[in-house]
């Protein structure tokens, strides 16, 4: 299932983070999602490591923690898509097309004349497109 | 990269992988040494590291090499055993809260930057009791029985001169009882090295004594074998060391004292023993030993044969079961020597010896391992030891550095056996675990050692949190520094240091992860930070620095309002136990919106009311443009006539009045979820009075420039009276989310500088909150004017108090808020001068002429309004006059007010058109007797109306064809109001020349008597223009003026009507004239009309009171109106006696053609002698009608009417039958007439015979033109009107 999903900014800075789980654990994934960011700049800086090419967006499993496997995937204006679940054995071609949904929900939302870039989403739209998008995920 | 043997590693290598020496001494040995504060081994501790000792070694091969660095680690026999799990526990806590206490003092200052902690060198981003804790750690684990470094390779044997016997006491030493389970239970073995010391110790002991006993050692125990050691030289026992050798090692004891008793003479002799014992003895011993392995191992093991041997020897030993129990390698087993081989080369720096040795029984144990699944119990020991040379084999690795690959993967795997074994390896996978991220680190690979340091956290919360605060360091050493997980793992240490009541460390690594979330937004984490490193400083006492870290997370409003409530409740818990009042510049609670900051003052400007303060600046200026007196030049204002008298430096700053208020708003914002109650909000603010010496100034007297970190002092003394000016103070709650707009004053009392620094308030009684307004924006809307002057923000809060001055205070009464279009008011303009001197030369403008119309006398209302408008009582009906070109209105001369005495002044108001209209008054006075730099002052009041339509009215006026004094007027009434009802009163025409009369009975117009909503109505009048030429004026102005009102209700017939001459209805319609039309001088033929209505019903009930009484609706410059740009009447004779047997007739008739529009008109007549025969009919049903009829005599009305009617009764019979006549004179005439006038033209005809003609037989042929040009012209025929002529035979 899937626990987390956020997007960070370029400048690392949170912009959207929401948690899908009935424990109090807000405070844990944010640190989860922040760790994560390290490990999104390290392949981002070292392409080869990693093994994904520059052109793709998906970065792949970032780091198994010990209940949680991360994502993660980055947009070409440098905006970071994490997304947590506790799902064990996960396809990464379904970790891919759940970053496209959210890549075009992201799309839409920050396409709102209204949205300032650089600050938090605050979309009611966006977080109900989400939800949607995590639900049916979370089905498999 | 450091060299292996240079990097940390390798020097911890070097310290723990080094021989034993196993201390054996007397008591009377310790008692020597204990007076220098050392035990005997701590004395010769620091001695014993080796950094060049330069001894040459031959270890297995030919090579001769020198060992360079060297280090002995002595240790008493008694502590030759597996340390105590509890006590070593006991002492890394220890060891740890000793730490924790050492960094106390640094806590208090404020967390480093995070540039500041990644351009710190390496080895200072970790604190350095990382490293006493890593050793000790690994100590934990020495003398295991399989690792052969930690086992003894010699024994000091230490005698005391002073000791009986020593001789025996040596052997009584060396007495199995006493010695190390290691060495009895055979895991190693028990013949080492010996070497024997007497210690003589200078202060009490005979050297003869000592003499004598030496040389019977070295007769015992051979002459190599024994030492004298000489201590305790100095008699006084206080010799001070430079770089004391111990402080090091012993940090809890004062340094100075710590060999106290050497003399440097001692020390030189001490550090020559153990060089010697070291080089001489221990080192050759183990050269010679490892030879001897070396020899014995390459006849059993080595070469191809002895590993084919072995295998089979080995399967030969399975049909053997082993039931030996404990430790299966003793010392004589092959593996045992092959593993002391190897650690005993390992310590001699022989890595190559070491390494080819440890691979050998590494082998072995692997195909030991095999078999020995089933053996149960001694799995994990047999792990252990094959772990163990797997460690050891990748150390040697990496100290040789050699192939790094395989010293990491020999760590890993010994890591990950170690794991295996689960709580029994533990702590051996931590020295394994620790070692290995050694090695990482010194290889640069700190985050691979950062997630070894992860694994090797374990259970235990200390020695976790210990292990994650070492592995976030690695982090930041990892090149980019990967801060995110650097504050994470902070973060997790700290919570477990917290979890075993290690605050100081808490808070350290805490502290730590805060300049890493700073500057960030993730505010949830840094709240959780913030919030836990408050608490934590709470526990320690330091309430200062925890009130200063909860500051920050305050503003959660992004938070759950339980957390809301947690980081409130313990912040105010906090903040009440400092037990003192805490002043925070920038408290976040409530939020104040800077933006919203406006300044409202009185300089010469005042306000009546708030409304009035917040009208744009310029829109006063241009109304206040005629009336404020210009001074020198057209451009100076009253601000160069101050800069005359005041420095420059206050040209700039505002001015207001002592005694006066300021008055700041500003808003408020609640961040959080719940309520919040504020109380004591109120304005910082310094007053610098005036000294005698404006310049002194510049210097600001202590007593009230304080700064803003004593503001609160400042403003206290200000509510215990002595201040120059007093400040409000507000009280409010915010609910959750809430904004509040407050208005907070300052009035000074004194003259001088006021100041407005900033805002205090108070949250729950004891924080202070504090705000200072030097970072407005410019922007910001400060002071209401001056926009000109570019004032800087803190020039906005300036103000330079002058001397009291009279302030005009005005109100306007029974003002309604809503009107309705065309209602007439009357208001009393109430004006008053609380102070004592006088003010005087009032004058008022008004933006609005059209709406409000001033009175003319004070208290001019006699009778009630509205019957104080209707005509009568006998009141001189004069029309005054009003030239209301310009708009100002100037009170009488005479009106001076002062002290109590209000001026009441009455104001007619009407609404002229509907809509929202704002009325700006501004009333300018002067100060009588007052030397000021202010000579007048103006009051503002601003009202806004709401005027909703009523009554639409437009008149259209058509000539009458056939008279052209008379006029029919149809007027069109619409009721535009939603849901009321009105009245219609009366009509009237303005000025005297036009007279109404009705042209149907009043019930007919309308029977229902008033007018519903959305009702349209029509009806026709009369209008009759008095004014015959420009001769007969002065008749005209005779004609009575009831004659120009028609009243239009019938139930109160004893109602006088409105006198619309009168002021207020005239000016009223002065204005409303100058408003509707700009074409008044052009056309005078215009009709002005002014209806007179009242409300009937009102949809609003609770509106009644407010019931508008008269309503008067304008309509102005209506124009005649007719298809026909002429009218034109055929005057003549009616009836002529002619003798037609003298002559035939020629009667002169006269043509009167006036011109009703207001172009250019060429009129001409063109006459026709024959009668047509259709035109014939028409004019004779025309006839019927009485319209046609124009009376030829104009002097006498009656008389004209009498004709009419004696026409209308006969009509001509014989019509037809007339015979011809011809018109004379001039055929066709071509006349031009001006716009709205006329002309005369003469005519002609000739009658041959009597009879009845009508003169209908011409045609008047008109052309329009703009201009002289007739480029865009109209043109037209009118057909001329029946005008009968009667001819008779005169007798």
């Amino acid at each position: 299932m899937i626990v987390c999903v956020s997007v960070v900014g370029h400048q690392n800075n949170p912009l959207y983070i929401q948690s899908f789980t009935d424990a109090d654990d807000a405070l844990k994934l944010h640190h989860i999602v922040h760790c994560s960011l390290d490990v999104i700049e390290e392949r981002v800086n070292n392409p080869k490591k990693s093994g994904t090419t520059l052109n793709e967006a998906f970065l792949g499993l970032l780091y198994p923690t010990v209940n949680y496997k991360v994502y993660g995937y980055l947009t070409n204006t440098k905006v970071k898509f994490i997304l947590v679940t506790t799902d064990l054995d996960v396809r990464d071609t379904d970790v891919r097309s759940f970053f496209r949904k959210f890549h075009a929900a992201y799309v839409d939302a920050v396409s709102n004349p209204f949205h300032v870039p650089g600050k938090k989403i605050t979309s009611r739209t966006f977080a109900q497109t989400v939800s949607n998008i995590v639900g049916s995920y979370g089905l498999n | 990269m450091v060299e292996p043997v240079n990097s940390s590693l390798g020097k911890m290598l070097l310290e723990e992988v080094s021989p034993v020496v196993m201390v054996l001494c007397t008591p009377l040995v310790e008692e020597t040494f204990v007076k220098n504060g050392l035990s005997f081994v701590e004395t010769l501790k620091p001695f014993c590291n080796f950094s060049n000792i330069d001894v040459p070694v031959r270890t297995s091969g030919d090579q001769l090499y020198r060992l360079k660095k060297f280090t002995l680690r002595l240790f008493y026999a008694s502590d030759i055993r597996q340390p105590n799990i509890q006590v070593a526990k006991q002492r890394l806590e220890h060891l740890i809260t000793q730490a924790g206490e050492k960094d106390f003092q640094d806590l208090e200052s404020d967390p480093p930057q995070i540039a500041d902690i990644l351009s710190n060198p390496e080895s200072e981003i970790a604190p350095t009791w990382f490293q006493h804790y890593n050793k000790e750690l690994i100590r934990t684990l020495s003398f295991s029985d399989h690792e052969a470094f930690d086992h003894p390779v010699a024994c000091l044997l230490v005698v005391s001169s002073k000791d009986e016997e020593p001789i025996n006491k040596f052997v009584d030493l060396f007495n199995t009882n006493r010695l190390p389970s290691l060495l009895n239970d055979g895991a190693m073995d028990p013949k080492i090295l010996k070497h024997y010391l007497l210690v003589h110790d200078n202060q009490d002991a005979t050297t003869e004594r000592t003499s004598k006993v030496l040389s019977e050692m070295r007769s015992t125990f051979g002459n190599n074998e024994c030492n004298l050691l000489c201590t305790n030289s100095s008699k006084e026992g206080n010799i001070e060391h430079q770089a004391n050798p111990w402080a090091s090692f012993k940090s809890d004891v004062s340094a100075d004292k710590l060999g106290c008793a050497l003399t440097g003479d001692d020390i030189v002799e001490i550090k020559d023993l153990m060089q010697e014992f070291a080089s001489r003895h221990v080192i050759p011993y183990m050269e010679q030993k490892v030879r001897e392995l070396n020899q014995q191992i390459s006849a059993t093991r080595k070469g191809l044969r002895n590993q084919i041997k072995n295998l089979w020897w080995r399967k030969g030993k399975d049909d053997v079961p082993d039931s030996t129990k404990g430790s299966m390698y003793t010392f004589s087993s092959t593996e045992s020597q092959i593993r002391i081989l190897g650690d005993y080369a390992f310590m001699l720096h022989d890595y190559e010896l070491a390494l080819s040795s440890y691979r050998l029984i590494s082998t072995d144990y692997k195909l030991d391992k095999a078999w020995k699944h089933y053996a149960g119990v001694q799995v994990a020991s047999h792990l252990c030891n094959y772990v163990s040379v797997e460690e050891m084999m990748g150390l040697a690795y990496f100290i040789s550095d050699q192939s790094k690959k395989e010293a990491e993967y020999c760590m890993e795997n010994a890591f990950s056996t170690y794991m295996k074994l689960g709580k029994s390896g533990f702590q051996n996978s931590t020295r394994c675990g620790l070692w290995w991220a050694e090695m990482l680190k010194a290889r640069d690979q700190y985050k691979e050692a950062a997630s070894v340091y992860f694994r090797i956290c374990g259970e235990e919360p200390l020695h976790a949190a210990v292990m994650l605060e070492q592995a976030s360091y690695c982090f930041v050493l990892t090149k980019p520094a990967m801060l995110h997980k650097y504050g994470f793992h902070l973060v997790l240490s700290g919570d477990h240091y917290k979890n075993c009541d290690q605050v100081n460390h808490a808070i350290r690594t805490y502290r730590s992860a805060i300049s890493v979330y700073k500057s960030t937004t993730w505010s949830h984490i840094k709240d959780h930070v913030y919030f836990h490193i408050g608490q934590w400083y709470a526990i320690v006492g330091m309430h200062e620095v925890a009130v200063r870290n909860m500051l920050k997370v305050l503003d959660c409003g992004y938070q759950s309002k339980a957390t809301q409530e947690i980081f409130l409740r313990d912040f105010f818990n906090i903040v009440k136990k400092t037990g003192m009042k805490h002043e925070v510049v920038g408290l976040q609670l409530p939020v104040i919106n800077m933006s919203s900051l406006q300044v409202i003052y009185d300089d010469h400007r005042t306000y009546a009311s708030q409304a009035s303060a917040l009208v744009e600046e310029s829109i006063w200026q241009s109304l206040e443009d005629d009336i404020i007196p210009s001074l020198n030049s057209g451009k100076s204002n009253w601000l160069e006539l101050q800069s005359k008298l005041l420095p420059k430096k206050y040209k700039e700053s505002n001015v207001c009045v002592a005694g006066e208020s300021v008055k700041v708003d500003l808003e408020f914002r609640n961040p959080l979820l719940i309520s919040t109650s504020v109380t004591s909000v109120s304005l910082i603010c310094e007053l610098t009075p005036n000294s005698d010496d404006l310049k002194l100034v510049d210097k600001e007297p202590s007593s009230s420039s304080l700064g803003p970190e004593s503001s609160t002092e400042h403003n206290q003394g200000t509510t215990s009276g002595f201040s120059s000016f007093t400040l409000s103070e507000v009280d409010f709650t915010l609910s959750g989310g809430e904004k509040k707009l407050v208005r907070l004053t300052v009035t000074p009392s004194e003259e001088g500088i006021l100041k407005i620094v900033g805002v205090r308030w108070e949250l729950s009684g004891s924080i202070v909150g504090v705000h200072h307004f030097q970072s407005v924006p410019a922007k910001a809307k400060t002071a209401k004017g001056r926009k000109k002057n570019k004032l800087t923000p803190t020039d906005a809060l300036k103000f330079l108090v002058i001397k009291s001055l009279p302030r005009l205070e005005g109100s306007m009464d029974h003002l309604p808020e809503t009107l309705h279009a065309g209602d007439l008011r009357y208001l009393v303009l109430e004006l008053k001068n609380k102070s004592d001197s006088p003010i005087k030369n009032l004058k008022m403008k008004i933006s609005h002429p059209r709406f409000v119309s001033p009175g003319n006398n004070e208290e001019e209302l006699t009778t009630e309004f509205p019957d104080c408008l209707k005509k009568g009582d006998g009141q001189t009906i004069v029309q005054h006059e009003t030239n209301r070109t310009s708009s100002v209105f100037a009170f009488p001369k005479d009106i001076s007010l002062q002290g109590d005495r209000s001026l009441k002044w009455p104001i007619w108001l009407r609404a002229a058109i509907p809509g929202t209209i704002s009325l700006y008054f501004t009333i300018y006075y002067e100060m009588e007797n007052v030397s000021s730099i202010m000579k007048y002052r103006t009051l503002r009041m601003h009202y806004n109306l709401q005027v909703l339509p009523s009554l639409e009215i437009s008149f259209g006026i058509t000539p009458s064809p056939s008279r052209l004094q008379e006029f029919l007027v149809r007027m069109d009434i619409v009721n535009r109001s939603k849901s009321d009802y009105f009245q219609i009163r009366q009509l009237s025409t303005v000025g005297c020349r036009w007279g109404i009369s009705l042209l149907q009975p009043v019930d007919t117009i309308l029977p229902s008597k008033s007018l519903l909503a959305g009702q349209a109505l029509s009806c026709f009048f009369m209008i009759k223009d008095c004014k015959k030429s420009e001769t007969e004026e002065d008749k005209t102005m005779s004609l009575p003026p009831s004659q120009t009102d028609v009243k239009l209700f019938t139930q109160d017939d004893d109602e006088k009507l409105f006198d619309i001459v009168n002021s207020p209805l005239a000016s009223f319609h002065e204005s409303e004239r100058s408003c509707q039309g700009a074409s008044d001088q052009v056309n005078p033929n215009t009709v002005d009309f002014i209806l007179i209505s009242r409300l009937a019903k009102s949809s609003n009930p609770s509106a009644v009171p407010d019931l508008p009484k008269i309503l008067s609706h304008h309509s102005c410059h209506n124009r005649i109106r007719s298809s026909n740009p002429l009218s034109w009447s055929l005057d003549g004779p009616q009836t002529i006696y002619h003798d037609f047997s003298t002559s035939l007739c020629e009667v002169k008739l006269k043509m009167i053609i006036r011109n009703t529009c207001d172009k250019l008109a060429t009129v001409s007549i063109e006459t026709n002698d024959y009668l047509p025969e259709a035109a014939a009919p028409s004019p004779s049903s025309g006839n019927q009608s009485g319209w046609r009829y124009v009376p030829t005599v104009t002097e006498e009305m009656k008389l004209t009417s009498d004709v009419m009617g004696s026409r209308l009764g006969k009509p001509p019979s014989s019509m037809e039958s007339s015979p011809p006549f011809i018109w004379s004179g001039l055929s066709s005439t071509k006349v031009p007439i001006q716009p709205m006038s006329t002309t005369e033209i003469p005519l002609q005809i000739s009658v041959f015979s009597p009879g009845i003609y009508n003169l209908s037989s011409y045609k008047l042929n008109w052309e329009l033109s703009e201009h002289e040009n007739a480029s865009s012209s109209s043109s037209g025929t009118c057909q001329g009107y029946p005008y009968h002529l009667t001819v008779l035979q005169s007798e």
